[in-house]
């Protein structure tokens, strides 16, 4: 994976370059906003991180710019506490996604990673979802796994596509509460949990092969479990 | 603007109270008048009549009956001065001389005086009734005089000036309650500018000033005094935000630091695992609280106005429900919901966080095997309203007030259940943010409360 970073704040840029290095991803970073503009249309990457207050050129304007020379190359755009409800107007002027700061490392690899794979998909409409045994006809909108058909709610079956659009990749609570109920809140307990344990109570409860694992402290991923077999 | 309100006022009442008052005493004054006027008047006839019939006494211990016949007629050519009226009668009250045919039917007065009215067509050649004074004497024990003058003209002059007066009064009173209406509307109207300025203000918007416009006055000194309190208030605010800011980041950096490098010990397998995530969830909870904070303190200080847009209410609310209902099953909670639609300019965002904050304490604090209701729809006077029931402990009545401020929690809760203690304060500034109303009352047993929003 191929990132570009800019980023003026330097425990947050170092950060970011260490974790995502341990992981063997290569990370270019730079501090300046115009100098950013410039490597991100020198260099193929995979995805662009950008903070928003930047120097010579900030974030959005970065995007912006971005967009309106053609480049379609995911951004995330970083915000500073407390500028959370910019969001809408950060994903407005082009960006595909926004965290705000502070983040945990497990938050950030993960919607990097949606951002990767969205940009290297293939453009075709599927019409079905798989993982491992389990599948999702999205036009007669029915679920199955083996050759067991299982009846979910509307919201469980809206958890789950979105889980398993994103299949065999860690999914935070953050990004379930915006991509599956819509809305940007702190849930204050575990409410998500609950909703997570229903659905696995029905994809996995009579199946020795456990799809939907819960990574303590991050979120969960659904797919098959490596170390499992 | 309401008349109801205008006439309610204190203005209005004052400036009555001071009209009647005014009116009363002009009304008083006006009636004193009146009575000295017509005494003194009523002296001077008196006078001049009780002379006239000494005269006539005199003339007749001197000449006589024929005497005071002979005065009597003379008296009866002569046109000027006062006119007197007599009547000369016998003992069977018959006329022997006088310009009256007959003895009147009069009201005594005693010691003589008397008083009649007469229609005395014959006298002044026109149909008029005219009220006479008169005094009778008994010149002998056979006969009788009665001097009589007309006071009816006078009289009705006085009575013409009392009933101008009286009219002059009631138009005062009409005249000075319409002043009185006019000066509370104007003075109402200002202090209802200057109350909305200060609503406005108090409801977040501390940059807000209120219109002088072209208030005058003691009026203006106010506005201008409180324009100027706003003034030293916001930068006291801006002080203390740019200190909080000043430790939020101080200590949001260090913080954040902390955590990035414990999920690298993390990543790398360093440490004990479970010391390490016990370390992350403890970072987590304090920016978590921070956020909280932070969120409270931008919607109260009004840095954050709510993005409004139009949203149906009912629906946001049901998503809540369901989001929760798993949870409540799980605790074996009854969550009934009863939703009318309802649309809203709000922040979609923050109400959802509201309403989430109110259902996540119905479900926290409602006991297993309980009861949550939610309701929400249109409320009778407009806007929306909406309630939120549960049959956990309840919040006594002395701690309402206070369980909306930052950090407080109640004892029976401490330790028994998670949470920072900001819930409630945040559920209250969002609700401020919208300019609504919330109320905690008792649901006999459990808590219910009640949201109004415009």
């Amino acid at each position: 994976m191929n990132i570009l970073l800019v980023e003026d704040d330097h425990s947050v840029g170092e950060f970011i370059e260490t974790s995502l290095g341990r992981i063997g991803w290569t990370v270019r970073w730079l501090m300046d906003g115009a100098e950013g503009l410039e490597a991100a249309f020198g260099g193929d990457y995979d995805v662009i991180i950008s903070d928003r207050m930047l120097p010579g050129m900030d974030g959005l304007s970065l995007v912006q710019e971005l967009r309106n020379r053609g480049d379609q190359t995911p951004v995330l755009v970083l915000s500073a506490l407390g500028e959370v409800d910019d969001r809408v107007v950060g994903l407005q002027a082009g960006a595909d996604d926004y965290l705000a700061k502070p983040f945990s490392f497990a938050e950030l690899q993960a919607r990097l990673e949606v951002l990767a794979r969205r940009r290297n998909a293939e453009p075709a409409v599927a019409t079905t979802l798989v993982v491992a045994d389990l599948s999702m006809d999205l036009l007669s909108q029915t679920v199955q796994r083996g050759e067991q058909l299982i009846s979910l709610q509307p919201r469980e079956y809206k958890l789950l596509e979105f889980l398993m659009r994103n299949a065999e990749q860690l999914v935070t609570r953050d990004m379930l509460l915006e991509g599956v109920w819509g809305y940007n809140f702190d849930p204050q307990t575990n409410v998500i949990d609950v909703h997570i344990s229903r659905l696995r109570q029905k994809i996995d409860k009579s199946f020795e092969q456990q799809l939907l694992r819960t990574v303590r402290g991050s979120g969960y991923i659904l797919g098959v479990d490596i170390t499992d077999s | 603007m309401n008349p109801l309100q205008v006439l309610t006022s204190f203005t209005f009442r004052y400036m009555l109270l001071y009209v009647l008052v005014l009116s009363a005493a002009v009304f008083l004054v006006m009636a004193l008048l009146y009575g000295a006027f017509s005494y003194s008047y009523f002296g001077d006839l008196q006078g001049s009549i009780s002379d006239e019939l000494q005269t006539i006494e005199v003339i007749y211990t001197g000449q006589g009956l024929n005497g005071v016949e002979q005065y009597i007629d003379d008296q009866r050519i002569q046109e000027e001065g006062l006119r007197f009226h007599y009547l000369l009668v016998d003992d069977n009250y018959e006329k022997m001389a006088g310009t009256l045919d007959y003895w009147p039917e009069y009201r005594e007065f005693g010691d003589g005086w008397v008083s009649f009215g007469l229609d005395t067509t014959e006298l002044v050649f026109a149909s008029q009734d005219l009220e006479f004074l008169a005094r009778t004497v008994d010149l002998s024990p056979e006969y009788h005089v009665l001097a009589a003058l007309r006071y009816s003209d006078v009289l009705g002059d006085i009575r013409l000036v009392l009933a101008t007066l009286v009219r002059t009064t009631l138009a005062t009173l009409v005249l000075g309650v319409l002043g009185g209406y006019f000066a509370a509307a104007y003075t109402l109207r200002r202090i209802d500018e200057v109350n909305s300025g200060i609503d406005d203000i108090v409801h977040g918007d501390l940059s807000q000033r209120i219109p002088a416009g072209d208030a005058v006055g003691n009026m203006r000194v106010l506005i201008e005094n409180f324009n100027q309190m706003l003034d030293q208030m916001q930068s006291l605010m801006h002080g203390v935000r740019t200190v909080s800011d000043n430790i939020a980041h101080d200590l949001r950096t260090p913080l954040t630091r902390m955590r990035n490098n414990l999920s690298i010990l993390q990543h790398a397998g360093e440490g004990d695992p479970e010391r390490v995530q016990e370390l992350i969830d403890e970072c987590d909870s304090i920016l978590a609280t921070f956020n909280a904070l932070l969120r409270i303190a931008q919607l109260e200080v009004g840095n954050r106005a709510p993005k409004l847009e139009s949203l149906a209410l009912h629906e946001l609310v049901e998503d809540v429900v369901e989001l929760y209902e798993p949870l409540a099953q799980d605790k074996d909670i009854e969550l009934y919901k009863e939703l009318n639609e309802v649309q809203i300019e709000g922040d979609r965002d923050l109400l959802f966080q509201m309403m989430v904050n109110l259902v996540d304490n119905a479900v926290k604090y409602t006991p297993e095997g309980g009861k949550i209701s939610v309701w929400a729809g249109p409320a009778t006077q407009g806007g929306s309203h909406l309630e939120v029931c549960d049959s956990g402990p309840g919040i006594p009545r002395a701690d309402r007030k206070n369980v909306f401020r930052r950090f407080f929690r109640l004892e029976a809760s401490r330790g028994e259940q998670p949470g920072s203690g900001l819930g409630l304060s945040l559920i209250n500034a969002v609700v401020n943010a919208h300019h609504g109303k919330i109320m905690l009352l008792s649901n006999n047993p459990g808590l219910k409360v009640k949201v109004s929003l415009p």
